[in-house]
């Protein structure tokens, strides 16, 4: 008995040491300045058990077996926050080692699958540094740590980069009209409108989702966008109703009402405190939670911009009933930065597919939602 | 070791497993999508009062935007689940000078309500993705006639996920996220 116990063992050592030399672990280290936090995140092609040492200026991840990373030393120049990510090796087990610029708080973190990640969101801590401590406070003079911080912290990147979202295309036809006109078509023309008036007024970057007939999935233009640190996220289609009689322009932002509520909570719960958070995301919900609160922090501005780009189309087509809504749209949810999605006129309607075929008529529609985003640009680079 | 040790330890060793074994089923009745399944009980549970159901169901007007209330009965039922059943193929029928934000050929396959969450999961047949009229405002009219309508009825449902042929999708025609269940948005009912 224990002779075959003991074989077994040997057996089982061996298969782990063999498991481990096939299939090596390697990560990847990626990081993203948003507007109000940093995102860091190691990506592994396959899963790893982890160990998190928290510093005063780094984070020690110690992973429980030897991983695969380009450079000992990963200088990272273009984040606020972090400085540099180190790799070393001790025991056979990796440890990752990511420096920051200067003091910081962990505002949440979480685990992601399919490929595995493991991220944090870290932002400047507003703490006062205890060492550097001035003297003068324990005299009672006022400290002047809070308004220096917050200087730091809320200044915010003017807009550079803008996304435009041609809905639909490809087979995707997108909703078509009696007239037989298609969607998919009108999307793209006003979007390259769009882009071609933005750049030559305002000089701004300007990034499509797609520049032709083409099929992009929703989940992929959201990727591209925040791939492509866009900082103004702004969706474009034609509307249909059961209706026959519903028409004029519409402008949605998205709505976290309408999902599930009490999962956000259970992930907002998830995130809150170091310990508990590092929980393997074991079910798909809670992953697309997750993913969902990409757009939460950016529903402010996003009302904004609608009601800017809903103005400046009122105006252009005489509407006053049609306004700003809310609803839970795939292609927004997942967008990190303030996002919209327009509906320029119901195809569903005779006149306003008669509408949508003439070309001076989209003229206007893209003046009114580059209108509408210019003003936006300029309320957000004031506030 | 004397025999009366040997059988305490027995004892231990058999409530040690008891408990592991109550624990185990415990801990996996609440994870993940085992949440969604359903106990025979929770689907066969009985109504109260055998007696006619009435109903106020709401209905799109051709030149409005709201929804206007009409009061049906819509039979006596033994289950709960065919009650869920009864009050949604009512809705999905066609009515004079009313507009039925649904694609020809559209039937219910099956309800269920799942009790713990208080959502009631409605799967449809795939006409829903394959002959549905693309357009926002389209999905938007079909899945708030039906969330509204259910929301509104049964108190006991707090939330409507879609399902298509017992799949998830996400969207219907490529707008609104129906992965995740919907609360109801009462802003187009007018009860007069």
């Amino acid at each position: 008995m224990l002779v075959f116990m003991k074989n077994r063992l040997i057996f089982l050592i061996l298969f782990i040491l063999i498991g481990d030399c096939l299939f090596p672990l390697s990560i990847n280290v990626r990081t993203f300045d948003h507007q109000n936090h940093t995102r860091l995140v190691f990506e592994g092609d396959n899963s790893f058990g982890f160990k998190i040492n928290n510093f005063k200026n780094s984070i020690e991840i110690e992973i429980n077996k030897i991983a695969n990373i380009k450079n000992r030393i990963t200088r990272i120049d273009d984040s606020k926050l972090i400085d540099r990510v180190v790799h070393s090796t001790k025991n056979n087990k990796s440890t990752l080692t990511v420096y920051f610029k200067s003091k910081f708080k962990v505002k949440r973190n979480f685990v992601l699958e399919k490929p595995f990640r493991v991220v944090f969101d870290v932002v400047k801590s507003e703490e006062p540094d205890r060492d550097l401590e001035p003297s003068e406070n324990k005299r009672g003079k006022q400290e002047p740590k809070e308004s220096n911080i917050k200087d730091e912290t809320s200044k915010k990147k003017a807009i550079e980069i803008i996304c435009i979202d041609p809905g639909h295309g490809g087979s995707d036809l997108g909703a078509v009209g009696r007239l037989k006109l298609m969607e998919k078509d009108i999307t793209l023309k006003v979007s390259r409108k769009v882009k071609k008036i933005i750049e030559s007024k305002l000089g701004l970057r300007v990034i499509t989702t797609r520049d032709k007939d083409v099929e992009v999935s929703l989940d992929s233009r959201a990727a591209m966008a925040n791939n492509q640190k866009a900082q103004v996220f702004v969706s474009i289609h034609v509307n249909s109703s059961f209706r026959g009689s519903a028409r004029g322009p519409e402008t949605y932002y998205v709505s976290l009402k309408a999902t599930d509520q009490e999962a956000f909570k259970l992930a907002e719960k998830e995130n809150s405190s170091l310990g508990e958070a590092f929980k393997t995301a074991e079910n798909d919900d809670l992953k697309m939670i997750l993913w969902n609160m990409a757009q939460s922090e950016y529903i402010k501005e996003s009302s904004k911009l609608a009601s800017f780009i809903q103005n400046e189309l009122n105006i252009l087509m005489h509407t006053k009933n049609r306004g700003v809504k809310q609803a839970p749209f795939r292609v927004l949810m997942r967008t990190a930065m303030p996002a919209v999605l327009i509906e320029i006129a119901f195809i569903s309607n005779f006149y306003e597919e008669k509408s949508l075929m003439d070309d001076s008529f989209l003229d206007k529609v893209a003046n009114a939602i580059y209108t509408g985003i210019s003003k936006f640009i300029y309320f957000y680079n004031n506030i | 070791m004397n025999k009366k040790k040997i059988y305490f330890l027995i004892a231990i060793a058999f409530v040690f497993f008891i408990i592991v074994l109550i624990i185990f089923f415990k801990s996996s009745c609440y994870s993940g999508k085992k949440d969604l399944e359903l106990s025979k009980e929770e689907v066969q549970e009985k109504v109260e009062q055998i007696k006619p159901v009435k109903v106020k169901m709401f209905f799109l007007q051709r030149n409005s935007r709201y929804m206007k209330p009409f009061s049906y009965e819509i039979g006596i039922f033994k289950t709960r689940q065919d009650v869920y059943k009864a009050f949604i193929n009512e809705l999905l029928k066609s009515r004079e000078d009313c507009i039925t934000p649904i694609p020809e050929g559209l039937k219910l396959r099956s309800v269920f309500y799942v009790k713990k969450r208080k959502i009631l999961i409605v799967d449809f047949n795939e006409v829903l993705l394959n002959k549905f009229p693309v357009g926002t405002s389209s999905e938007l009219e079909f899945i708030y006639y039906f969330v509204d309508n259910i929301c509104y009825n049964f108190k006991e449902i707090k939330e409507v996920k879609f399902l298509v042929s017992g799949n998830e999708y996400k969207t219907i025609s490529g707008h609104i996220d129906i992965e995740n269940p919907f609360y109801p948005d009462y802003r187009y009912l007018r009860d007069e």
